[in-house]
């Protein structure tokens, strides 16, 4: 066995979150895996449809949640494709978990500040749930969720559940143009909407995640509201084959994204080359 | 390990008859077909043309341009995994160039960063590199200003210096002594150093000069010059064709696809890949952040002269020239490290 070879996980259930994003619950086929497999909010891992390739993705759900994994994927290209094509019970491949994590422990006793977009909840859930399973262990919880259409929002059962919670702050919002009748959200951009929402910035920690141009208009306001930058947290995606710091393909810069990252801190973000 | 013994042509001759006769792979730089030399297997010490550099690396002897991972076998809705046997044939490789045989072991560092890549291991725990000093390069060559030079022994298990009637041996690591030891018969009394010192003193006047020797200067002038108009000029001369990174003996880049031979089973492969081209970087979306070949030339050397050095404190050239020697439009590592040396040092750098 070498390191490129992945565990079998079989498809448990599969969910439309919109027309093209799906998410597939995984369970390890081999129990001593599916026993002992860990591993901490913000890891990614290689999933893989044998005979189509393997593909990086973060893990979706929350490392309080045991004995499964979840990924959520927008199909684009052959792997996805062929992802789209499981059915549940069908088995696939993963390797991981691969990278570096978000600062829980850091966070502990703090308010945090979830801010996404589009398929960018993602890896933004994964934490949601960590400090949701664990709630105790932190103060506020505000959450500032938008997508370009009410159609291309995902996780809609869990914004519901979030939105129902009284300690939880839930935003969503869609782009202008986006809104249906019906939507009883937010109209516009999400770094406005975070400005609307106004988190307190004291002893708090931003998580952000989504299109480039979501962070890049979204740092300055949270630095404006008094969020530090070493406290402004994000994950980033380029494109890797191996994961393991090898394939040479994700660098920006000096920086590995597979080892160096997934996650970095908005201080680091500014002292990364304009590649990615 | 720094003992020393000798060996005589004859026995040279000898010692690859006898490992072929146990069984042992035997590969060297040697003529192929179609009069080019390569390094590839051979039968006997005489099909060895050591005057000439050969057109490939060591590198597929560790990292093959195309190796399988795994194979698979689906089953309905389950999938199996065959494993690929992990057991690499004990090989020599005899006549390798001591830049060739250095990449080797720079390239152990990123094989085991954290994470060990088994097959390279493997095959580096199964081969014996056997250098021989090189005779002196040509004006691609800068082994010397990367700390290296036509004598040096760094991953070579032995290295044979041309002296009298054989080469005098440098005993370098405890694999080499194996092999000295399994043949005692063919190592005995020679010529000693000091016999060697000319030939030392012609191959590294041969290659000197071409690059000044300043790695530290290189690395801290392309850490600081990210952006810098320097990248689009050299940039304008390169088609992306990736020729200079499968010559190289020390990149490794690598993409893993998947190889459907029949509709159920397949195998999982990893093969050479490169930074010069647009997919290296695309994603699925399109986007593109390496989205020109101004970016991919600057990541071709700050990969090995900045962003090597700073992880591993190694540089991830060995100054072979091949890059320079191969590609169809003329790009020139020598210049591009020379001009850096220039800017850095306020020497100007224009073309």
């Amino acid at each position: 066995m070498n390191v490129y070879q992945p565990f079998r996980v079989r498809v448990e259930e599969k969910i439309d979150e919109t027309a093209d994003t799906r998410t597939l619950k995984l369970k390890f086929l081999d129990p001593d895996v599916a026993n002992t497999f860990d591993f901490k909010a913000g890891q990614f891992g290689e999933y893989s449809v044998f005979g189509a390739g393997e593909c990086t993705f973060c893990i979706a759900s929350s490392p309080t949640r045991k004995g499964y994994i979840e990924c959520s994927f927008k199909t684009v290209g052959k792997v996805t494709s062929a992802m789209k094509d499981l059915e549940v019970g069908d088995v696939m491949g993963f390797r991981g978990p691969y990278g570096n994590a978000f600062p829980m422990e850091k966070m502990h006793g703090g308010n945090v500040v979830f801010i996404a977009g589009g398929i960018g909840l993602a890896p933004v859930r994964c934490v949601i749930w960590n400090v949701l399973d664990e709630r105790a262990k932190y103060k506020d919880v505000t959450i500032v969720y938008g997508a370009r259409t009410v159609a291309d929002l995902v996780y809609k059962r869990e914004l519901e559940d979030w939105g129902k919670r009284p300690d939880v702050k839930l935003w969503t919002t869609v782009d202008p143009g986006g809104e249906t009748p019906d939507w009883k959200g937010q109209v516009g951009f999400v770094p406005a909407i975070v400005e609307k929402a106004a988190p307190k910035a004291e002893n708090s920690w931003a998580v952000v995640c989504g299109p480039p141009v979501m962070i890049k208009y979204t740092i300055p306001v949270l630095k404006k509201m008094g969020f530090t930058e070493d406290r402004i947290l994000t994950t980033l995606e380029n494109r890797m084959k191996c994961g393991i710091g090898k394939c040479g393909r994700c660098n920006i810069g000096p920086v590995y994204v597979c080892k160096d990252g997934p996650v970095f801190t908005a201080q680091e973000m500014a002292k990364l080359p304009n590649e990615f | 390990m720094s003992t020393t013994t000798f060996i005589r042509t004859e026995d040279l001759k000898g010692l690859v008859a006898d490992l072929r006769a146990a069984g042992v792979g035997v590969a060297g730089p040697a003529r192929t077909s179609d009069g080019a030399v390569d390094y590839r297997s051979i039968n006997a010490f005489d099909d060895v043309v050591l005057d000439a550099q050969p057109r490939n690396s060591l590198k597929q002897f560790f990292l093959p341009p195309t190796e399988p991972l795994f194979k698979y076998q689906r089953k309905g809705s389950d999938v199996a995994i065959l494993e690929i046997s992990a057991t690499f044939p004990p090989r020599v490789i005899v006549g390798a160039r001591p830049c060739d045989a250095a990449a080797v072991d720079v390239l152990d560092h990123v094989m085991n960063w954290d994470y060990k890549d088994e097959p390279w291991f493997g095959r580096r725990e199964a081969t014996t590199i056997v250098s021989f000093a090189c005779p002196g390069g040509d004006r691609s060559c800068f082994c010397t200003a990367v700390g290296l030079g036509p004598d040096a022994t760094r991953g070579s298990d032995l290295l044979l210096v041309p002296a009298g009637d054989g080469y005098y041996v440098e005993v370098v690591t405890e694999k080499g002594k194996r092999l000295v030891d399994a043949y005692p018969k063919r190592f005995g009394a020679g010529a000693g150093v000091d016999a060697t010192l000319s030939y030392r003193e012609k191959a590294r006047a041969s290659v000197e000069g071409h690059v000044p020797a300043r790695p530290d200067v290189i690395r801290q002038w392309v850490q600081e010059h990210f952006e810098d108009p320097f990248w689009a000029d050299i940039s304008l001369r390169c088609h992306g064709c990736g020729g200079c990174a499968a010559a190289c003996p020390t990149c490794h880049c690598f993409d893993i696809v998947d190889e459907p031979e029949t509709l159920d089973a397949g195998t999982r492969r990893r093969n050479w890949d490169t930074c010069q081209t647009s997919v290296f970087t695309a994603h699925a979306s399109g986007h593109n952040p390496r989205a020109d070949q101004c970016g991919r030339c600057r990541q071709r050397v700050n990969h090995k002269f900045a962003i090597y050095p700073a992880r591993f404190n190694d540089i991830l050239c060995t100054g072979c020239g091949r890059c320079a020697r191969t590609c169809p439009a003329g790009q020139d590592v020598t210049e591009i490290l020379t001009r850096i040396v220039a800017m850095a040092t306020g020497q100007g750098g224009a073309a």
